[in-house]
């Protein structure tokens, strides 16, 4: 007998140690369910062809095919995808930047995006449990910051993407995405299943996250138990590579973990993958480097304008004023590139 | 009217095997019946119990068959008559009590009925009592025929209450549970005051073995007896090719097979009717006439064993061929059939039968296989279980520790298979599943660190759980017992229990719940109703992940049989055609695939799903399960 569509997907996936828990095939049939930070195939089914196969991000994809679909030929780059714009944004809003976790970029577009109906629903990620990230939907761009904080866990972003689509009253959707939920996202649209593309069709936003890789939660926590307690857990950052290490704020201060401890609790799907900035979003944000340093560069953001949609949406945004704007040193974009095929070339 | 209670001697009624044994007890003048039920043996009770009040006699469902014996042994005890029935699992829990009752004796008669499964038809094993009778050095009558099921019970008593022995009688599913004439005897109501005789206590100490010689002098009187037992016969040639001997259902079958092949000018047949302990005499007076023996018999090779031992060393059999099972002549496992003889006569006698024509048979196979719904054994529409194995195998998923359940024999056994989504993963004596989680708690000191889960019905929790329960909890043992309490005794036919609040004769008595038990162990159970998918689910993964020790969680929900007939479904279900995509959805037919209620079906007109209107008994728990909330309930 041949495998099903879902044995593949156990077999060269989630058996590989290639599932990331992005949550693509969650919420597109009932045999499949995402718990505590684990995709579970829960019962047996039966088709060879399913969807839950075709868009996974761990499965081969066609990343021409992809490129050529969602950008202009004459901005695609090697190393990190599209480039329409390289700049370095912040909120003009103090709130947000003190609630968000750099530069709070994604919360002033997010929020922006909503309420100038660019979007009718975000896919964001919460928290369900300490360091667990709950997915959830929000229309209210008052709600924004309580998703603020980067998750240091993958969330099953594309599993609430999947659910809130199959809804009629929702007919246009952001998401803030990692690398490899924009990617399962990004597949979508190759998709041949007419359930997918009508999905697909209401997705009008991705805002990418830039990712080196994430942790495991039951790992993480194990490790970040042993050094402050879990219940002391306030925030977590990762500065810079030279630093090493991984800051816990407490009600008490600061702790610094050394990476080394924490290299065991990383995401073993994350070593196979060749993506660091979100290729396939309109708009890629991580953290600033500044020769200013950590200290001034931790309030600023990297922005990558990838998309026709991403550019109108950061114009919006300057001219209404809500995103600051700071000049990019020189070798900031080659630097960008340099690490980003640094992680392309250390798979390969 | 009930023929079992027939004042008409003479008369002939068509009884099913346990009818006919229940009659015997009647004409017998019993006094109290007791059982604990199972199948082939429950209609015994049944029967009994129906007519109870109007014949003026005790009739229980006991809480065990241990239990049921010594309540039954109770009539025999002080000079009154005494039946107790159980199937062949049964007679492995009541064993310890006769195997001391052998040697203490009795004063009345007790009559101990126990109903092999031959091919475990409908039982977890496949065993030979008879090898009771003669471990305990027991009489032990095997009727054939629906007359002799009658007959012998009565025969059984007089003898019980001659030797002062209790006496087996065994039957077979194929007698228990067909029907045959029988013709009646009279009814006798007990005239004799009960007397517990204090100056002869039922006791084996001081001496065991004194009482054994008491014991073996009781089985040679028996022997004696037997000889001439109307219950024992030849029919045949006077010196046939070959001799079939054999008991209970064996000989309809043997009758068969001759018939068949029109050979009964060359087969004989010896039938045995008491087969324990043999009438050697006139064995032997038969056995003689032939120098090829098959022996003919459902379960292991008893008679062919005892007939064997019996004709060792003797020269007159020494050039005496035996076929049976222990030559594998005939299957040594599984039930016997007239074919199998049959094919054997064929080889023997060296003729050719062909029943029926190929074209014949292949015709059969067709039409069978067009026209019947492939049926496994399963959960009927709405059945509480269902909901729990389903809970249960999410819980186990989303916990993530290969986590794995202990069960025994119920309705909730079909958890081993489709029906339960194989969720089972043992499945021994009745409370077996807690005993093992007793044991299975205490292994994580030597490395277990895979959570253990044990599953039991209600009636079993009052059958045999309750000591696994206090043991389990006295030594710590860490697991979470789900208590799947239905209300019901219902794979063997709604027989009431301790929880009930009723008898076998319907009349109101006291009930003692599970939860007050299991608090009276020092456990404090958690109810929930199982039908809640959600809530079951994440209590379930709470109480293996939240503490040491046994856990007790009750899913309490009435059997869906049981509340069909009683009330009015909770819930009118359907299916909104409009958000059912059916094939287009994707889910490959989830509900009627993979959840499989009877009560779901697929339209393959419409090629959707659908509710069974007729079937469905409303609980509702489809309704959980469907992606797009396609299947609807409205409180009817």
């Amino acid at each position: 007998m041949k495998n099903s569509a879902k044995d593949n997907l156990k077999q060269q996936v989630i058996d590989q140690q290639k599932c990331t828990q992005c949550g693509a095939c969650v919420n597109i049939c009932p045999y499949t369910e995402y718990y505590e930070d684990r995709i579970i195939p829960l019962y047996h089914c039966d088709l060879q062809e399913g969807s839950c196969y075709d868009i996974c991000p761990g499965t081969p994809t066609d990343f021409k095919a992809l490129q050529s679909l969602m950008f202009d030929k004459q901005d695609i780059t090697s190393e990190i995808g599209s480039v329409k714009e390289f700049c370095i944004t912040r909120s003009s809003d103090q709130d947000i930047r003190i609630n968000a976790q750099h530069g709070g970029t994604v919360s002033t577009l997010i929020s922006l995006a909503l309420s100038e109906g660019v979007i009718d629903a975000a896919v964001l990620a919460g928290e369900q449990d300490v360091l667990l990230p709950k997915q959830t939907a929000v229309t209210d761009s008052s709600r924004i910051l309580e998703f603020a904080k980067s998750k240091f866990v993958v969330s099953p972003t594309v599993a609430e993407f999947n659910a809130l689509a199959s809804k009629n009253e929702v007919q246009k959707i952001g998401v803030v995405a990692t690398p490899c939920q924009a990617l399962a996202l990004a597949k979508m649209r190759l998709s041949n299943d007419p359930r997918i593309q009508a999905n697909i069709k209401k997705l009008k936003l991705v805002i990418g996250l830039f990712c080196g890789w994430t942790f495991s939660w039951e790992a993480l926590k194990k490790v970040i138990d042993e050094h402050v307690g879990l219940k002391n857990v306030l925030g977590m950052d990762i500065p810079p590579s030279k630093y090493h290490n991984l800051k816990v704020f407490t009600p008490t201060g600061e702790t610094d973990i050394s990476l080394d401890d924490l290299m065991p609790c990383i995401n073993p799907a994350c070593n196979s993958c060749i993506d660091m900035t979100a290729e396939f979003s309109d708009i890629s944000v991580g953290s600033a480097r500044l020769k200013e340093g950590w200290e001034t560069a931790k309030s600023w953001n990297h922005t990558l304008v990838r998309t026709i949609a991403g550019e109108k949406l950061i114009q919006t945004a300057k001219s209404h004023g809500l995103l600051e704007f700071k000049d990019v040193p020189e070798g900031n974009l080659e630097k960008l590139k340099r690490a980003a095929l640094n992680k392309k070339e250390n798979l390969e | 009217m009930n023929m079992i209670v027939s004042n008409k001697t003479g008369e002939t009624a068509l009884f099913m095997g346990n009818e006919a044994i229940a009659r015997g007890a009647l004409e017998a003048g019993v006094s109290i019946c007791a059982a604990y039920p199972g199948n082939p043996s429950s209609d015994i009770i049944k029967a009994l119990a129906e007519v109870g009040p109007e014949m003026g006699i005790h009739v229980e469902w006991s809480v065990n068959e241990k239990v049921a014996l010594e309540v039954a042994a109770s009539a025999a005890m002080t000079g009154l008559r005494g039946l107790a029935a159980m199937k062949q699992n049964g007679l492995n829990v009541a064993s310890d009590f006769l195997l001391n009752l052998n040697l203490s004796g009795i004063r009345g008669g007790l009559v101990l009925v126990v109903c092999d499964d031959p091919g475990g038809i409908s039982s977890t094993n496949e065993q030979d009592s008879r090898l009771f009778a003669k471990m305990g050095e027991l009489p032990l009558f095997e009727p054939s025929t629906f007359q002799e099921a009658k007959d012998m019970v009565v025969e059984a008593f007089e003898l019980s209450e001659k030797l002062e022995l209790p006496c087996l009688v065994r039957s077979v599913t194929r007698l228990s549970h067909a029907r045959g004439n029988v013709e009646l005897g009279s009814l006798s109501t007990n005239e004799v005051k009960p007397f517990f005789d204090r100056s002869k206590p039922f006791i084996n100490i001081p001496s065991p073995t004194n009482a054994h010689k008491g014991l073996r002098q009781k089985f040679s009187k028996c022997r004696e007896i037997f000889e001439n037992s109307p219950y024992n016969y030849y029919s045949g040639p006077e010196n046939p090719e070959l001799m079939l001997v054999t008991s209970g259902a064996g000989l309809f079958y043997s009758q068969d097979a001759v018939r068949c092949l029109d050979v009964s000018k060359r087969t004989g047949i010896l039938k045995v009717g008491t087969t324990s302990p043999l009438p050697e005499q006139f064995l032997s007076k038969h056995l003689i006439k032939t120098q090829t023996i098959i022996f003919v018999e459902d379960g292991g090779p008893f008679l062919e064993g005892n007939i064997r031992e019996l004709c060792a060393g003797r020269p007159e059999f020494s050039n005496t061929k035996f076929l049976g099972k222990l030559t594998e002549d005939l299957p040594p496992v599984g039930e016997l059939t007239p074919d199998l003889i049959i094919d054997l006569l064929c080889k023997k006698l060296d003729i050719e039968f062909i029943p029926r024509s190929a074209e014949y048979s292949e015709a059969v196979k067709a039409a069978v296989q067009n026209n019947t719904p492939e049926r496994g054994s399963g959960f009927c529409a709405g059945c509480p279980h269902r909901a729990t194995y389903w809970a249960i195998k999410k819980a186990l998923i989303r916990d993530g520790r290969d986590g794995f359940v202990l069960g025994d024999i119920g309705c909730y056994g079909m958890g081993a298979g489709p029906a339960g989504y194989q969720q089972m993963n043992t499945m021994q004596a009745m409370g077996s599943g807690v005993g093992i989680a007793s044991g299975m708690g205490l292994l994580e000191q030597f490395g277990l660190d895979q959570p253990v889960i044990a599953v039991c019905g209600d009636s079993t929790f009052y059958h045999g759980a309750i000591p696994a329960l206090l043991n389990a909890n006295q030594h710590g043992s860490n697991f979470l017992l789900l208590i799947l309490d239905n209300d019901a005794t219902a794979m063997t036919g709604f027989q009431p229990h301790p929880g009930l609040g009723k008898d076998a004769m319907g009349r109101q008595v006291p009930s003692v719940k599970i939860a007050d038990i299991c608090r009276a162990i020092g456990l404090e159970p958690e109810i929930q109703d199982p039908y809640d998918l959600d809530t079951t689910i994440k209590t379930i993964i709470r109480l293996l992940r939240e503490k040491q020790g046994a856990k007790v969680l009750i899913l309490k929900r009435e059997c869906a049989l049981v509340a069909v007939k009683s009330k009015a479904p909770a819930f009118s279900i359907s299916v909104d055609a409009e958000k059912c995509l059916g094939d287009d959805c994707g889910c490959n037919r989830f509900c009627t695939r993979t959840f499989r209620c009877p009560g779901l079906i697929w339209d393959a007109e419409k090629k959707q799903a659908q509710i069974d209107q007729a079937v469905c008994t409303g609980c509702g728990v489809c309704t959980q399960i469907c992606q797009h909330q396609a299947i609807i309930s409205e409180a009817s």
